[in-house]
């Protein structure tokens, strides 16, 4: 770069860049070398880079430096601008119509601002644009139609803004687009079949705009789309046959409200490593060609109106990681040929109306992390050999109808943060003692074994739950007293025991358990005097109402008002 | 003019010499991070080829 005289007068590009710093806010620390009284040598500023001939300015990179303020319509007097990029700033105001002056320009990039208002028809002045990514402003007013006038533009990325009305029709006529990222605004209409003339598009993504209509029947002609994702629209209809044309990698329909069945043709896929039909009014069964689906790695068919049983063929998506058939109405019982899915890492069958036992081949799926069964009808105990699922982290078998006893081997699940096997109150229950070892799950975070017919003392190997948060142990059958093991517990937010036989005093060393919120003793067979010191003395007497032997501090009690003992 | 596909279905890229002179050049799923800074539950994924640390265009 050449060197400038110290106070040279500037050029007509250094003076522009001196009035873009001044409607710049926060520019004290970071923008301390523009700065023309000590150095004229504007290439040499930061973010600033020169042409090595014409010393004009070719790129201009000011991200992340926390700039506020707006961008001055003087960007517009630098001519041979190839580059903008002002991303992750905190810039407001519009974006000035001169932009369109910055006619050499291929990259603009003033992702994650503030900026807002329409985005300026001058942006078609811009010949030679390439890249376009105004993501995560502010942005209202619609798509200009415009935009279709530049011939080389590759990214238009638009997502999270305010933009509104259709997206225009003329954006899809570009064979050179490549990435077209709409999601998270309003924009409505309907998809246009005119869609699948973006032959050299392969990411098209409309998600969580107000899109309506159905999804054109010429959907199979967009085989140029590796991830099609227009999720949490308001698209109605059936899902056509000639989606099967397609060669997606991720086809996300999620969160609309498509009827029908699932097309069989989907089976054969075999490019899909993400489908999601989740959320939507789809009936009938999940077709068994799915099984076919082996490359896939994850599928979401939750949500939707699903009937028939869950086909055994599944058990062939040897690649799937995440299976949610959660929230259907799906019947029968769970096949066994799920246990030949090693990848899987979560399995939420949760909300449907299965029944018969957890078959013991699930303890195959040794990656298994999530496993949910609430809210079926299913029977038996839990299989002894789920303590082989060293991986498992949240269980929640509630709201069924097992029964038995709650397994020793349980507490081998050495990972587990979730424990949730409460019932509800009218089905059938786990009964026996709780067993001592559920202690050993060091990094459960929440113990729900409410509404059974638990019987025996609380373990006082609850008191190596050293992370607890909740334990909840209502509507049982236990006796015995509270063990005070329980005062180690510094993370306990919420001890429930209410409605047990549970007798004796209530440990002091509960109070040492500062984390403690919501307690709730009611109805035992406790006695003695309520502690009267430290969290205790914010617990309402609901949470001690129906011990009649215990004293405390409230009208009623069979003491008076509890004095310090 | 490009004559629509008329056969049905997909499978995942071949990978066949999509990776130069690297070998064993293999598909994989490769996560693509759309526009939205809020982490998502899973993020649309693509086909890639990979050779160790390498990703080519199928």
């Amino acid at each position: 770069a050449v060197l400038f005289p110290l106070g040279s007068p500037l050029n007509d590009e250094g003076k522009a860049l001196m009035s873009i710093k001044a409607s710049f806010s926060n520019v004290a620390n970071v923008l301390l070398d523009w700065n023309d009284a000590h150095d004229g040598d504007f290439c040499s500023w930061r973010g600033v880079f020169c042409d090595n001939v014409s010393l004009s300015v070719a790129s201009l990179n000011l991200s992340n430096l926390n700039l506020g303020g707006e961008i001055s319509p003087a960007i517009g007097d630098l001519g041979n601008l190839e580059s903008i990029d002002l991303q992750g700033n905190k810039l407001t105001g519009q974006i000035p119509d001169e932009i369109g002056n910055c006619a050499s320009l291929i990259h603009l990039d003033l992702s994650d601002n503030l900026l807002y208002g329409d985005i300026p028809f001058s942006v078609s002045k811009l010949k030679k644009l390439e890249l376009l990514n105004l993501k995560n402003n502010q942005l209202t007013g619609p798509i200009p139609t415009t935009l279709t006038q530049i011939p080389n533009l590759k990214t238009i990325d638009l997502a999270q803004n305010e933009l509104s009305g259709e997206i225009p029709r003329l954006i899809y006529w570009n064979e050179v687009l490549q990435y077209l990222g709409l999601r998270g605004n309003s924009l409505t209409g309907s998809l246009s079949p005119d869609m699948c003339q973006l032959t050299g598009l392969w990411y098209f993504d409309v998600r969580g705009n107000n899109l309506t209509g159905k999804i054109p029947d010429s959907i199979g002609n967009c085989t140029s789309f590796e991830i099609l994702d227009v999720s949490y629209n308001q698209i109605t209809g059936e899902i056509p046959y000639n989606i099967g044309f397609l060669q997606v990698a991720t086809l996300s329909l999620q969160g609309n409200r498509l009827t029908g069945k699932i097309p069989e043709v989907i089976g054969l896929m075999q490019a899909l490593a993400v489908l999601d039909l989740s959320e939507n009014e789809l009936v009938g069964p999940i077709p068994p060609i799915f099984g076919n689906l082996s490359y896939t790695g994850k599928l979401y068919l939750h949500g939707n109106k699903l009937t028939g049983s869950i086909p055994p063929e599944l058990g062939n998506m040897s690649k799937l990681s995440y299976l949610q058939l959660n929230d259907n109405k799906l019947v029968g019982r769970i096949p066994a040929e799920l246990g030949k899915l090693e990848q899987l890492f979560e399995l939420n069958l949760a909300n449907n109306v299965l029944e018969g036992p957890i078959p013991h081949d699930i303890s195959s799926c040794t990656a298994l992390n999530q496993f949910n069964v609430h809210g079926n009808r299913l029977t038996g105990s839990i299989p002894l050999t789920f303590r082989n699922l060293q991986s498992l982290t949240y269980l929640n078998l509630s709201r069924n109808y097992f029964s038995g006893r709650i397994a020793i081997e349980l507490g081998g699940i050495i990972n587990l943060d979730t424990l949730w096997v409460h019932r509800d109150l009218s089905s059938n229950n786990f009964s026996g003692p709780v067993p001592a070892s559920v202690g050993d799950l060091e990094h459960l975070l929440t113990l729900n074994l409410s509404g059974n017919h638990l019987n025996g003392s609380l373990p006082a190997e609850f008191g190596n739950l050293r992370s607890v948060q909740t334990i909840d142990m209502s509507f049982n059958y236990l006796s015995g007293s509270i063990p005070g093991e329980l005062g180690q517990l510094q993370n306990l937010a919420a001890l429930i025991l209410n409605n047990n036989f549970l007798n004796g005093t209530i440990p002091d060393q509960l109070t040492n358990c500062f984390s403690l919120a919501t307690l709730n003793f009611s109805y035992n067979n406790l006695s003695g005097v309520v502690p009267p010191m430290r969290n205790f003395s914010r617990f309402l007497p609901d949470s001690f109402t129906g011990n009649p032997l215990l004293c405390g501090n409230w009208l009623g009690s069979i003491c008076s008002p509890a004095t310090k003992s | 003019v490009t004559h629509q596909k008329s056969r049905l279905g997909s499978s995942p890229p071949s990978c066949r010499s999509k990776c130069g002179r690297c070998s064993p050049c293999k598909a994989v799923h490769v996560p693509i991070q759309p526009g939205v800074s809020i982490p998502l539950e899973y993020y649309p994924e693509a086909w890639r080829c990979k050779c160790g640390n390498h990703l080519f265009m199928p």
